[in-house]
């Protein structure tokens, strides 16, 4: 298993949210379709559908490639994400004139701090023991850091 | 099939698929298989465990959250 490790660190970062995507589609397709909820969110569909598995792909590889050999923290450089994603997707709303509803702003201070311990949490346990599964890094299970 | 040309079957398999030699393992493995088996389930150090409490006390109390998360997720 020593061939293609950047592949392999693309695929592990791609995999937890390409899975909670059909979790967020079925969710969405619900209440859109079926509850006619009058937002078109069909509209920004495309940022969680197509920029982010890509973005946890590419920084996991990021990770491997710069940081891994030094014994950073994965869930640390993971729970920095959000720093980009966010606001990416405050980018992709405004370049296609989607009216994002008031409420939104109003918890952006509260959602911040939340995504960024979701994603350290994530980061951390789920794309660490994926890493080591695909034989990119060892993990820890009693830390839950890389080896 | 005769008894004479099971035998010869026999004998074909065999010569196709000789013994293997050498077929003791070097090394005993079952000191790393009770090693792997006596490792501890993956343990979560308290500031992780806060920071899940915290984390879930702030979605609990504004689930309007969770739209957001998992739109950036």
């Amino acid at each position: 298993m020593n061939k293609h490790p950047y592949v392999r660190a693309y695929l592990a970062g791609i995999a937890i949210p390409t899975v909670l995507l059909l979790l967020v589609m079925t969710v969405y397709t619900i209440i859109r379709y079926v509850y006619d909820i009058p937002v078109p969110i069909e509209k920004v569909i495309v940022f969680p559908m197509a920029a982010v598995p890509n973005a946890w792909g590419l920084w996991n590889v990021l990770y491997l490639a710069f940081l891994a050999r030094r014994h950073f923290s994965l869930g640390l450089f993971g729970g920095a994400l959000p720093l980009l994603l966010a606001p990416g997707g405050y980018v992709v709303t405004r370049l296609l004139a989607f009216a994002v509803p008031h409420e939104v702003y109003q918890i952006a201070p509260f959602a911040l701090p939340v995504g960024l311990i979701v994603y350290y949490l994530v980061w951390k346990y789920f794309v660490g023991f994926l890493n080591a599964e695909l034989g990119i890094a060892q993990f820890s299970k009693t830390s839950g850091q890389m080896l | 099939m005769s008894e004479r040309e099971m035998e010869e079957l026999k004998r074909l398999l065999k010569e196709s698929m000789p013994a293997m030699q050498d077929a003791e393992l070097r090394r005993d493995l079952w000191p790393a298989m009770q090693q792997r088996l006596a490792e501890p389930a993956i343990h979560m150090p308290w500031w992780d465990w806060a920071l899940l409490a915290a984390a879930g006390a702030v979605i609990f109390l504004f689930p309007a959250i969770v739209p957001a998360l998992l739109y950036h997720l």
